[in-house]
């Protein structure tokens, strides 16, 4: 490719990456403005005075930290969890020899092709019966359940790919089965781990209608009713609603920047091995 | 060796406890939202009679929201296949060839939208498109278009149309990712080989890169047709299934059937029905675009 052609691609993605990003620029430019600001005929607008309060509404009245915290704990147990049993349900469906094998892979894959959204009344149902409504584990158990068919997917894929050599060799070593699959096949799967883990880390994080059905209790709710809450409190007040989106953007996209090369990798490994 | 992986006792744990989570909260509750669908029930723990396969024949002979809702999932399906498949292999080839930093950075900015959570995604694009203050309008009237001025979301001529718009952007990057990550599985000497033939540009990854990509491609589109039929937060979120159903689809309508018009029977045979389509569509998808592909 000539240098020339270089630049004009260059321009191009410039200028569609703007396009892209320009929702979200607007959200942060407006986050800013007073609401009567809201109706003049500018598209974007600087702000002549800064309207910091609305962050500041938005962090208190958004309950921003206490719901943070309830996001990061339910996330956190759900990814171990879903890392955990993708990796030992992969290691026996690809290793292990057991007669139920081909019925048990076909059951756990039927997850990935039906919708959670059919499981949500008969869940309210148990769950209402069971007490597990407005506790963490109402949401953990769930998540996890819907994580792990894709989990596994991805990690059989993958695994498929490991020389059995590598446990031959452990088993002469004198390595037993646990031994193999958490210190040895655990380690050499990372690229598809992290693949499971941020595709389990986006769609727990930011889920939104299990969390709503199953949760009434202010205390427990995650991190979208930031956004919720806000819609009916501040429903003319424009400002504080978008800052309250920004902030609540905000962490996804700042694990998202830091973890970036490796959910490409892991995308690409898991896309082409799997 | 043999013995190592015939060892029942590892089976047992490795298998367990994931089939037994996955069976209490996807399997058993499928089972009890088929005994619910078959009787008149309003809300669920509610005595209620048997009614047989009442709500199916209403369901399937009178219900035109139902058939809606599933033609729906078609169009949008049909939208992200033939708009925004074709942009995101169109990029990733563009990102591929571009090298580099810049591959990176743009890489990076275009999943941006795919990890912004779906509330903040729904209520963004509500104002977005708001008739009196969303940027839309405004960004056309001061291109001198303001005759094209509408109430997006709120117009039932154009509501479905800009529902596939906001999911097209908020989806781009992984169907970017995904094809990006099969063009780097394809071998550079073959193109090497092609262009010594005389391939260039655009016959290039026609002959090349796409045939290549077919595996990719087949995934996605069976990806994308359970996705739309999937289509849930955004429009529950922005228009409700309105107006006038122009953006209904099934998980919306048997949720709002549920827990606003309490008819929690006929919901959970409408969510019955939803797992039929969508193992349905699975198959079908499989069988018609698996049969040149190779395995991937």
């Amino acid at each position: 490719m000539t240098k020339s052609t270089k630049t004009i691609l260059w321009v191009f993605f410039l200028i569609v990456a703007l396009v892209q990003l320009f929702p979200l620029i607007w959200l942060i430019d407006f986050s800013f403005l007073s609401s009567n600001e809201f109706y003049s005929s500018s598209v974007l607008k600087w702000p002549s005075d800064p309207q910091w309060q609305n962050y500041i509404n938005a962090w208190v009245d958004g309950k921003f930290l206490r719901y943070f915290i309830n996001s990061a704990f339910v996330t956190s147990v759900t990814i171990l969890l879903t890392v955990i049993l993708s990796l030992t349900l992969g290691y026996a469906f690809t290793r292990m020899q057991w007669k139920l094998r081909p019925i048990f892979f076909t059951i756990i894959l039927l997850g990935i092709m039906i919708p959670i959204h059919a499981t949500l009344l008969p869940n309210f149902a148990i769950f209402k019966a069971l007490g597990l409504t407005n506790s963490y584990l109402g949401l953990i158990l769930p998540y996890t359940a819907v994580s792990v068919p894709l989990g596994t997917f991805i990690l059989t894929g993958f695994m498929r790919s490991i020389p059995k050599a590598m446990e031959e060799s452990a088993v002469v070593d004198g390595a037993n089965i646990y031994r193999i699959v958490f210190q040895i096949i655990a380690p050499l799967t990372a690229p598809a781990l992290v693949t499971v883990i941020v595709t389990t880390f986006l769609n727990c994080w930011n889920e939104f209608i299990m969390a709503s059905t199953f949760l009434s209790k202010d205390a427990l709710k995650t991190l979208p009713f930031s956004v919720m809450n806000f819609a009916g409190q501040y429903s003319s007040d424009y400002g504080s609603q978008f800052a309250v989106m920004v902030l609540t953007s905000i962490p996804a996209i700042v694990i998202y920047a830091i973890f970036n090369e490796q959910i490409t990798k892991g995308v690409t490994a898991g896309a082409v091995k799997g | 060796m043999q013995k190592v992986f015939n060892n029942k006792m590892a089976i047992f744990l490795f298998v367990f406890p994931g089939i037994l989570l996955f069976s209490l909260t996807f399997l058993v509750p499928i089972v009890l939202s088929a005994y619910y669908s078959f009787r008149d029930t309003l809300s669920p723990g509610t005595p209620s009679a048997f009614i047989g396969f009442a709500n199916y024949t209403q369901l399937l002979f009178h219900d035109s929201r139902f058939w809606l809702a599933l033609r729906n999932a078609v169009l949008l399906g049909l939208g992200f296949i033939l708009i925004q498949h074709p942009i995101a292999i169109f990029f990733a080839i563009m990102l591929d060839r571009l090298g580099g930093k810049a591959e990176k950075w743009f890489r990076t900015i275009f999943f941006i939208p795919c990890v912004i959570s779906v509330v903040v995604i729904s209520k963004m694009w509500l104002s977005l498109l708001d008739p009196t203050f969303g940027a839309f309008n405004k960004m056309l009237d001061s291109l001198g278009l303001g005759m094209l001025k509408h109430a997006w979301l709120g117009d039932s001529s154009t509501a479905l149309i800009s529902m596939l718009f906001i999911l097209i952007w908020a989806g781009f990057g992984w169907g970017l990712l995904f094809y990006y990550a099969g063009l780097k599985g394809i071998p550079d000497d073959l193109y090497e080989a092609a262009s010594l033939d005389g391939a260039s540009g655009f016959r290039l990854h026609w002959r090349i890169t796409v045939p290549l990509l077919s595996p990719v491609i087949t995934v996605q589109i069976t990806l994308a047709m359970i996705t739309a039929l999937k289509q849930m937060e955004t429009v529950f979120l922005t228009t409700n299934g309105g107006p006038g159903d122009s953006t209904q689809f099934l998980a919306v309508y048997l949720y709002n059937k549920a827990f606003s018009a309490s008819q929690y029977g006929y919901a959970n045979a409408i969510s019955i029905l939803f797992i039929i389509v969508c193992l349905l569509a699975t198959y079908i998808s499989n069988k018609l675009t698996r049969s040149d592909a190779t395995e991937f």
